[in-house]
């Protein structure tokens, strides 16, 4: 892979590349029903099996992607349990009113990006054929519109904002039928679209990261594996628009980026190579079966012997091009086959291929190309499967093999290998049609009182990071807590009151881990207990050193009251008159004037009772003391 | 519909619903498509639809607003170009409303109804493998606005299907009070000789889930290929796509609100199942077997619109009987409680509906008893209560559901004189009533 190219150079490439973030939020019940939002896990109790079809949108037309997934003819399983899912979620209840806790987080978001906020929201419906909504669409709302944030010095337009509802979760996608969870199906969820205007791969994951801090620093949303979603569009001159969907790693997202580039140059490349052969797609498709009568290839006997054809057309001066690297671990043979499969095959076979490998013999290649007409420059595709599914498999792959020959077709791609930040086909590019109005819903009138509410709790990426750097001194430490799931606490812990700040980042960031890496499973503590502990350090009623132990004792004892482990472990704090008694108690018939003196008698006396008592106290109170003792 | 305000401005500025306008107002500057706006919308707000297929709802007050271009003619709803097999059963299509067969039109917000067989294939292909569809657009009203008038013109037009030579009619309509229109129809072709199957939609057929596509093939299959002669109700048997259930027209009743499921079969079983494959598997003995074979004959639509349907419920006022006699009615089905009450000795005199009975009863009005608790048989003799009532001359209607009572006793009053009528109330003539009570037929 290549790396580091510079702004100019995707410049030059024409690379146009835009952000969809996904983000779950945190309420107790979800967008259109009552239905608990919380994600733990239940086992379903009753089973729904439906079927789904493309219907035409608003404006008439089917959408083309919509009737793709129509042509699977398959069948969903939804799986629920009573306190997750209701009739809502089954689409056998019509919705009930938005919930309006969610909806006063994408006015808050609104407000945070600097959006507009139509006058009247109105929910519509975004047909989806995959079964991941047993109604077939996701309802979903634009919230916001004309927004723009600052990253790294640079404006990035938000053209919208959509309040939607998350889709059910797939347990099992099999064959002709796939199986949902509908635990998850209506959680309020929030999409920021940016302008495709982003300028670099790196440029993206900035973009995706701030954006994401600023969900963060909502405090309501949800966190944890999925809670956060991020489609990346990217295209370049002479490509095509392609959506990757799903990546959940940020830390990865401009790898898969550049990759896309150089795939999107690949196929270009391809495609002046095809057209300057002549290459041509054979449409009609040869039945090849008997060809296979004895073979000794597992793949396709296994094939046959359940009533299988193989099939197989011609590519005319296609040699050795579907075997040509696209992405690292990819071929073009990877994208056709991906298309085939939509039809339910396990993948395709390919003229560029060893043969070998499948063992099939140098004889039955022969008659593989006497059957096909193959000529030296030719190549080929076939597929093993039943009739009608080869069929259908091997026309997708000729769709696919012509494309080759002069576009990158615009698509839905998703993660293929997470080492390798390559992905595959899903989907052709949903186009604009797939948008009806949800007329089961009653359109939302937005108050000015709820705009104004927003906007004065509007929070900014920028003002943040700035005033945990002046609490915190330090630009790393504000980065470090601007990215910590911790940040929320460090905010309840520290928020009106005078508390060593510093102090409080470095348990949350460094100790945590610390101790998290012991065996000491700090992250299980409620952060109110966490809380606690701080508030008593800033009481004054535990030492700073005797935090830590609070610590590991209450994740030891997560049902015991923190003063009780105070108490029962004698970790309370010895001070002020205390303290000088028991200074002056130890401190009898020791020369305070002798320095050295001094400081072996501080070292005993901190080893004795350093979980009790506060260092600079005791300095305080040996001053004292020692001025006293002058007198 | 806008307001007067927004179609005046609209009208003088020859903006129309489709034309792509610019609307510049509270920092929002947006190009889209004007759409039509409809009863749930505020009334200062005009609805764009954005490039991106959103729709936004934007203040109209202080808004500048200017067409762009003229926007593309409404759209000719897609046609299959499947062709129908002359060889395949014919069966026809009446059409009467419900969200079944219509499609919304959102450029004009006006229903659009799907009238020609290649629009609904286009709609539901398999169609076409099952039968040779003739469409029959009757009418387009909504379910809860139905009434008699509209049940005799769908008994003619159904009638007339059989004449020329129909194997089966399916009749779409509204889901609500199907089940009053299948008993309707169940009694005015009483001993028709071939399948009469009516269907409908839980979930509007704009959306990709819809249970109208299911509910249509196996109400198809079953005018095409099942040995049924006689009215009922095809719908989801279940909350999944995978079978229909047939139930006899005057034993159906809606039982929920919104489940694809709704409809069931009350003091009775299912007749028949349909599979989304189109297998027919026949539960009940009697589909083929219909009381008269009177093929040929006419249907009887007669209908007695002064019938009346009450509920008898704690702290009802009896006065509602004096009502209906005083307006005429010659007929009123009571919804009572349990067996079959009616509040008559309580300490409170004026709660008693006996008195208002027997003065019914006397001046020649038909009072039949069903209950409300749907399931089961009311029965005059166990209590006292009961007795008395029976005993002013309330008609006991067995096992019949109350909706189906009212309409057997308006069709009956329509088609016969009160003697007869009274006679006939009680005892079965479409398979309303049953004198077997089976233990399988509760919450079925």
């Amino acid at each position: 892979m290549e790396k580091n190219h510079d702004e100019a150079y995707y410049k030059s490439l024409g690379f146009m590349c835009g952000l969809e973030i996904h983000q779950r939020l945190a309420t107790e019940e979800k967008l259109f029903c009552s239905c608990s939002a919380s994600l733990d896990e239940l086992p379903p109790r009753h089973e729904v099996t439906r079927h789904q079809r493309a219907v035409a949108g608003e404006l008439g037309e089917i959408d083309r992607s919509a009737k793709f997934e129509e042509l699977k003819d398959r069948s969903f399983m939804y799986k629920l349990n009573d306190e997750h899912a209701c009739l809502v979620d089954i689409d056998e209840e019509p919705p009930h009113t938005m919930n309006r806790k969610a909806l006063d987080i994408a006015l808050l978001l609104a407000a945070s990006m600097n959006m507009k906020v139509p006058a009247e929201l109105e929910p519509m419906r975004k047909e989806v054929v995959d079964g991941s909504n047993p109604s077939a669409f996701q309802r979903s709302t634009l919230a916001g519109l004309n927004g723009r944030i600052t990253v790294n010095g640079n404006e990035i337009e938000i053209p919208s904002m959509f309040l939607e509802e998350e889709s059910a979760g797939i347990i099992k996608n099999a064959e002709s039928y796939a199986e949902y969870d509908t635990s998850r199906i209506g959680i309020p969820l929030i999409e920021i679209d940016t302008f495709p205007y982003i300028k670099t791969p790196q440029e993206a994951k900035s973009v995706a990261l701030h954006i994401g801090t600023l969900l963060r620093l909502t405090g309501l949303v949800q966190r944890g594996i999925g809670s956060i979603r991020q489609d990346v569009n990217v295209s370049i001159k002479g490509g095509s628009r392609i959506e990757i969907k799903g990546l959940q790693e940020l830390a990865d997202m401009d790898k898969y980026i550049e990759n896309e580039v150089v795939r999107q140059q690949k196929l270009l490349e391809i495609a002046k190579l095809l057209r300057s052969r002549n290459a041509e797609v054979s449409e009609s498709q040869m039945d090849l079966t008997e060809i296979f009568a004895s073979t000794e290839s597992k793949l396709i006997l296994s094939s046959m012997k359940a009533g299988g054809s193989v099939l197989g057309f011609r590519l005319k001066n296609f040699r050795g091009v579907i075997g040509m690297e696209v992405n690292p671990g990819r071929r073009l043979g990877s994208e056709i086959s991906d298309y085939a499969k939509m039809a339910g095959v396990k993948g395709i076979i390919h003229g560029d291929e060893d043969m070998g490998k499948y063992s099939i013999s140098g004889s039955e290649l022969g008659e593989i190309r006497k059957r096909l007409s193959l000529s030296d420059n030719d190549s080929f595709i076939m597929v093993a499967a039943k009739q009608d599914v080869a069929e259908k498999a091997l026309a997708l792959a000729i769709e696919r093999a012509k494309m080759a020959m002069d576009i990158v077709p615009p698509e839905t791609r998703a993660v293929d290998n997470r080492e390798l930040y390559t992905t595959r086909f899903m989907r052709p590019l949903p186009g604009g049609s797939r948008m009806y109005p949800e007329t089961d819903t009653k359109p939302i009138y937005v108050m000015e009182e709820m705009l104004i509410s927003a906007k004065r709790r509007r929070i900014s990426v920028e003002e943040e990071r700035s005033r945990l750097k002046s609490e915190l001194g330090s630009e790393d430490m504000a980065e470090r807590m601007m990215l910590s799931t911790g940040l929320p606490l460090y905010r309840e812990i520290t928020e009106n009151k005078s508390i060593d700040k510093q102090f409080v980042a470095n348990v949350l960031l460094q100790k945590f881990r610390e101790l998290q890496r012991d065996g000491v499973d700090v992250e299980s503590i409620e952060g109110e207990r966490v809380k606690q502990i701080f508030d008593m350090f800033s009481e004054g009623a535990v030492a700073k050193q005797a935090v830590e132990q609070l610590l590991r004792l209450a994740a030891k004892e997560p049902k015991t009251p923190i003063t009780d482990i105070v108490k029962s472990n004698g970790l309370g704090r010895v001070a002020g008159k205390k303290l000088e008694d028991l200074v002056s108690k130890e401190l009898k018939g020791r020369n305070l004037s002798d320095k050295n003196e001094l400081s072996l008698f501080i070292k005993s006396f901190m080893s004795e009772h350093r979980l009790n008592v506060d260092g600079s106290e005791l300095n305080e109170i040996i001053a004292k003391l020692s001025k006293g003792s002058k007198k | 519909m806008y307001g007067k305000k927004i179609m005046e401005f609209l009208k003088s500025n020859g903006i129309e619903f489709g034309d792509i306008i610019k609307v510049e107002a509270e920092g929002i500057s947006e190009e889209g498509e004007l759409m039509p706006s409809t009863e749930a919308n505020s009334e200062d707000i005009i609805i764009l639809k954005m490039k991106n297929g959103y729709n936004a709802g934007i203040r109209f007050d202080g808004a500048k607003i200017s067409k762009i271009r003229k926007g593309v003619p409404v759209h000719e709803f897609p046609h299959s170009e499947i062709t129908q097999k002359k060889s395949l059963p014919k069966v026809t299509l009446i059409y009467t409303g419900g969200t079944i067969g219509s499609k919304l039109d959102y450029k004009t917000g006006g229903v659009y109804m799907l009238l020609k067989p290649e629009e609904l294939l286009y709609e539901v292909p398999e169609l076409a493998n099952v039968a040779e569809l003739k469409v029959d657009p009757l009418f387009s009203i909504s379910s809860e606005d139905m009434s008699y008038l509209e049940w005799q013109e769908i008994a003619k037009r159904v009638h007339e299907a059989e004449k020329e030579g129909s194997r089966g009619v399916v009749v779409t309509i509204g889901t609500d009070t199907m089940h009053y229109a299948s008993a309707a129809l169940s009694f005015m072709l009483n001993g028709i000789g071939i399948p009469v199957v009516l269907t409908g939609a839980q979930r509007s057929s704009d959306r990709g889930s819809s249970d109208a596509f299911m509910n249509l093939f196996c109400s198809v299959v079953l005018a095409a290929r099942s040995e049924i002669k006689g009215v009922g109700i095809c719908m989801h048997k279940t909350s999944s796509d995978s079978e229909c259930g047939f139930i006899r027209g005057t034993r159906a009743r809606k039982m929920h609100t919104s489940r694809r499921d709704a409809f069931r079969p009350i003091n009775d079983g299912y007749i028949a199942t349909v599979s989304y494959s189109g297998e027919i598997t026949y539960v009940s003995k009697d589909y083929a077997n219909p009381k008269r074979d009177k093929k040929g004959n006419e249907p009887l639509v007669g209908f007695e619109k002064n019938v009346a349907l009450v509920k008898a419920y704690p702290n009802s006022d009896p006065g509602i009987i004096d009502y209906y006699v005083s307006k005429g009615y010659k007929g009123i089905i009571i919804e009572g409680t349990g067996l079959g009450h009616t509040p008559v000795s309580t300490e409170h005199e004026h709660y008693s509906w006996l008195p208002n009975i027997k003065n019914a009863v006397e001046k020649g009005v038909i009072v039949g008893m069903t209950s409300q608790c749907l399931y089961g048989r009311v029965n005059p003799n166990v209590y006292r209560n009961l007795r008395l009532l029976s005993g002013a001359g309330v008609v006991y209607c067995e096992d019949m559901t109350p909706e189906t009572a009212y309409v057997k006793l308006a069709w009956l009053l329509g088609n016969y004189d009160a003697d007869t009528a009274k006679k006939m109330l009680n005892s079965n003539v479409a398979g309303e009533i049953s004198s077997r009570s089976d233990y399988e037929d509760f919450l079925v």
